[in-house]
């Protein structure tokens, strides 16, 4: 085995050459057109970052069989770990099995939340103190903003990985509809992410908004971004594309939409929004591109452009992209909730029901974050009310939690403990939203750290909490042993109190006049006993999720032998051994009962061939 | 302790520690959450509603934190159980009633939040208008009656004030903690924001828009003085024996004015 047999190597090698032959292109051109001058950084710098995607693309491998059909050559679906290399390798390179990609993309999104949250913690530290510490206001910015974009990309990745390796287990599905288009959805992530990174050697300054004039004047960083942005979008789309398909199509006889497995519902629901928004994020990003590149004047009132233009097409997607950080982490816990409660899902269709709701009402609501902009003042109604109206569906799904719990017989391993938890802190992010909607209080808060932190509590307890109740759950399944129960306890109970502390101390400061985004602030608001605490929360928070990382990697290979189902679950992938085989299912399931028939003596959710079929 | 999860005992027990805690997290969060000088009377309008907010925040999160905290413990597994829960899919009279009381709610909160709205933006008759205008990273206020331009931005106690505001470069925002309203400034476009300060003092307008470099020190000083006071203020600056800068709104020179209002800026 060379390290060249590994798909990321070549990759990585393809968009090194790609971005030399894309900058070599540009200059030629520029040279042969006559332009002067012929070295012109931002658009050489541009062609590298495109054909340098494509040339990861190609170099990894996630073209070949497409390319292999416009030859018109048979490329039968290779099942299992590549031949002659070790197993582990299989990660590392392009490979269809749904669980694969899930692994990769759950793997590349923990990563890339550390990365996110080493930005945080930087600048944390800073803030501690007013003064310049150790940042000066240039690199502090661009700190904030890759945060800001390095966290998003891992969200996505995060909900790309609980989506693809649950989805098709949960509806006994041999795997995704496309499977070759699932591996590109992926691997389009990683130049991504790569270029996403390269801005840092730029640096950038607007926040992960990026609203012009500042994103078009500032520093050459911006482009690195906006591409890295539609490539990860592009990976958006294609994945909840495929999503859609697999959950419309590839269900067992008997699934009825409403016996499908409540997450199921949930990824259906932010599949929905995916699809359907992410263009215009897509473009928006792209006109700012153009914008700096070519002087199209999209968004300059010099060239008949509008800078609050940008902000509608940047929140049409940006707004609804919350839910659809948000609805999977809800879909985990409704997942999670029956099974350690002993109990049938409490209104099951109103819960799955309330997620379209939200995916729909998410549409009609974006002006709100910009009732300071300067648009219609007459605008600002309608989207205060259809802003509160987002409480309604939410409302539904936190008392059917509690309706779940209520009279159940609760035990609290990790998994659990995270997902109370997570309502616990997506109860904050909730309650904290109406003030902000309705438009006089949001004046006053608007731009503030009451924002920063009503963000952070609704994806902390939206994705975050649910993902690692989701890791911690699924882990049996996913490597058949059982993770530290102790190292997880201690992890949790880290990380709820310091999320809490930090997520009221940001609050407290944004109403004692902190504004958002700013270096340094003036001693006099009285601030900085608050900055303190969130910066040793913060701290705390960090510390806690490198622990669970050790109790992962740890028990992966010290971990007890789970067994099949150690969570006395119902659902069908835990009637499957642990760590699930190459082909899920030996044989096709049939659904013949209700997914969270919880204390009915002898009832089923699925029925299975005997697994002495299973024989492969 | 009741055995049934039905039983009406809990629902009491339940109830009496949702009232407790609600009354108590009030005052927490009123505590945890102090808000600057109420220096208008745009302030008084949104200060209640926020104060009902924070109410109704205190109520829903000891609603359900409490109900969930009361199911860990009293519905908890014992050890060796290995018994399933009561089974019961769903009450269908409960899920219309929490979706339509929220409803309800959500129409009530929107009515009084339409109410501040139109108390926080309305014009009121005798306005001193400013134009206001943002740069990177400074800003220049200019009192198109008298012709006065500067840096630091006097008014009035106590009258209305009104900002007609522009940026010359990227967007920034227009916020006075102590006013409580905010509004961005954008390019090719004038926006306005209405306010009447009501207690006297020095405060700060603050860039609240992400604007590059600077700014974090994107900030101005504020007066807010009795009439008196406000007209020797424009009197002293319309006689000239102000600094030059009274001299520099002229908009067709921005240059010269960036380079006077940076060194006014670090004086």
């Amino acid at each position: 085995m060379t390290l060249w047999s590994l798909g990321l190597v070549r990759g990585v090698v393809g968009q090194i050459v790609g971005f030399a032959a894309g900058m070599a292109l540009v200059i030629a051109s520029r040279l042969l057109f006559g332009f002067d001058p012929v070295w012109n950084q931002e658009p050489a710098l541009v062609g590298g970052i495109i054909i340098g995607s494509i040339g990861f693309l190609i170099g990894v491998g996630a073209l070949t069989d497409w390319f292999k059909w416009m030859r018109g050559i048979e490329t039968p679906l290779h099942h299992g770990p590549p031949h002659g290399r070790p197993a582990w390798t299989r990660y590392f390179g392009v490979d269809y099995n749904h669980k694969v990609i899930g692994i990769q993309y759950g793997v590349t999104g923990i990563i890339l939340l550390g990365i996110g949250g080493m930005f945080a913690v930087i600048f944390r530290t800073e803030l501690a103190a007013s003064g310049f510490q150790f940042l000066n206001p240039s690199n502090y910015n661009t700190y904030l903003s890759m945060h800001g974009w390095a966290a998003l990309a891992a969200i996505l990745l995060g909900i790309g990985g609980m989506a693809n390796y649950l989805v098709p287990l949960m509806i006994g599905a041999e795997d995704m509809a496309f499977p070759r288009l699932n591996a590109f959805a992926f691997w389009i992530n990683v130049p991504g992410i790569i270029t996403l990174l390269m801005s840092l050697n730029y640096g950038w300054d607007g926040g992960w908004t990026v609203y012009p004039p500042l994103s078009v004047l500032g520093p050459v960083g911006y482009q690195f971004t906006f591409w890295a942005v539609f490539l990860i979008g592009l990976s958006s789309i294609l994945g909840s594309l495929n999503l859609i398909v697999t959950i419309l199509r590839m269900r067992p006889p008997g699934m009825s939409l409403f016996r499908m497995p409540i997450f199921v519902w949930a990824v259906f629901a932010t599949s929905l929004i995916q699809l359907t928004a992410t263009q215009f994020i897509g473009q928006a990003f792209l006109m700012l591109s153009f914008e700096r590149l070519l002087g199209m004047g999209f968004f300059d009132p010099d060239k008949g452009g509008a800078p609050i233009l940008f902000q509608h097409l940047f929140w049409f997607y940006s707004h609804p992209a919350v839910y659809i950080f948000v609805l999977p982490g809800l879909g985990i816990i409704s997942e999670i909730l029956p099974v350690f409660s002993r109990k049938p899902l409490f209104g099951y269709r109103w819960i799955a029901l309330s997620s379209i709701a939200i995916a729909l009402v998410g549409f009609l609501v974006w002006g709100h974050h910009m009732f300071t902009s300067g648009y219609g003042e007459y605008l600002r109604v309608p989207f205060m009310i259809s802003t509160l109206l987002v409480a309604v569906p939410t409302g539904v799904k936190f008392f059917s939690w509690l309706g779940t719990m209520w009279g159940g017989k609760l035990s609290f391993p990790t998994p659990m403990l995270f997902v109370l938890g997570a309502i616990s802190v997506f109860l904050i992010g909730g309650l904290s939203g109406p003030i902000l909607a309705t438009t006089a209080t949001d004046l006053f808060l608007h731009d503030t750290y009451f924002v920063v932190g009503h963000f952070h509590a609704t994806i902390f307890g939206g994705f975050v909490f649910p993902f690692f109740a989701a890791i911690y759950f699924w882990y049996p399944k996913i490597t058949g042993r059982m993770y530290d129960e102790t190292l997880g306890k201690i992890h949790f109970w880290l990380m709820t109190p310091a999320f809490w502390t930090m997520s009221l101390g940001q609050m407290s400061v944004g109403v004692m006049g902190m504004r958002r985004r700013i270096a340094d602030y003036d001693p006099a608001l009285g601030v900085e006993f608050g900055h303190v605490l969130v910066t040793i929360a913060g701290f705390t928070i960090a510390f806690s999720v490198l622990l669970m990382i050790y109790n992962l990697l740890h028990s992966a290979e010290t971990g007890r032998v789970a067994g099949n189902n150690p969570w006395r679950s119902r659902s069908p992938e835990w009637q499957i051994p642990s760590p699930a085989p190459e082909h899920s299912y030996a044989s096709p399931i049939t659904v013949v009962g209700e997914p969270y028939d919880y204390g009915i003596p002898n009832s089923t959710y699925v029925h299975m061939a005997p697994l002495a079929a299973a024989d492969d | 302790m009741p055995k049934s999860a039905t039983d009406i005992r809990h629902f009491i027990i339940a109830g009496v520690l949702v009232a407790i805690t609600t009354v108590l997290l009030d005052l927490l969060l009123k505590a945890i959450l102090p808000m600057p000088v109420q220096g208008s009377h745009q302030a008084q309008v949104i200060d209640q509603l926020t104060s009902w907010h924070l109410t109704l925040i205190a109520f829903l999160f000891s609603l359900v934190v409490v109900i969930m905290l009361y199911s860990l413990f009293v519905f908890r597994k014992k050890d060796g159980d290995e018994s399933e829960g009561a089974h019961f899919e769903g009450n269908t009279v409960l899920e219309i009633a929490w979706t339509v009381i929220p409803l309800i709610v959500v129409f009530v909160f929107g009515f009084f939040g339409v109410r501040a709205l139109s108390d926080v933006t309305r014009a009121a008759p005798d306005e001193i208008t400013v134009n206001v205008t943002g740069f990177q990273w400074s800003w220049l206020f200019e009192y198109p009656d008298s012709g006065v331009a500067s840096n630091e931005l006097v008014l009035p106690v106590d009258r209305a004030a009104r900002m007609d505001m522009t940026s010359r470069d990227v967007i920034h925002s227009f916020w006075i903690p102590e006013m409580r309203v905010k509004q961005d400034l954008v390019p090719g476009m004038t926006t306005t924001l209405r306010f009447t300060p009501s207690v006297t003092g020095e405060y700060t307008v603050d860039c609240a828009e992400l604007c590059g470099l600077s700014h974090y020190s994107m900030v101005a000083p504020v007066r807010i003085v009795e009439q008196a006071e406000y007209e020797q203020w424009l009197a002293e600056r319309t006689a000239g024996t102000a600094p030059a800068l009274a001299q520099t709104g002229d908009e067709t020179d921005a240059d010269t004015d960036v380079e006077t209002d940076a060194d006014a800026q670090s004086n």
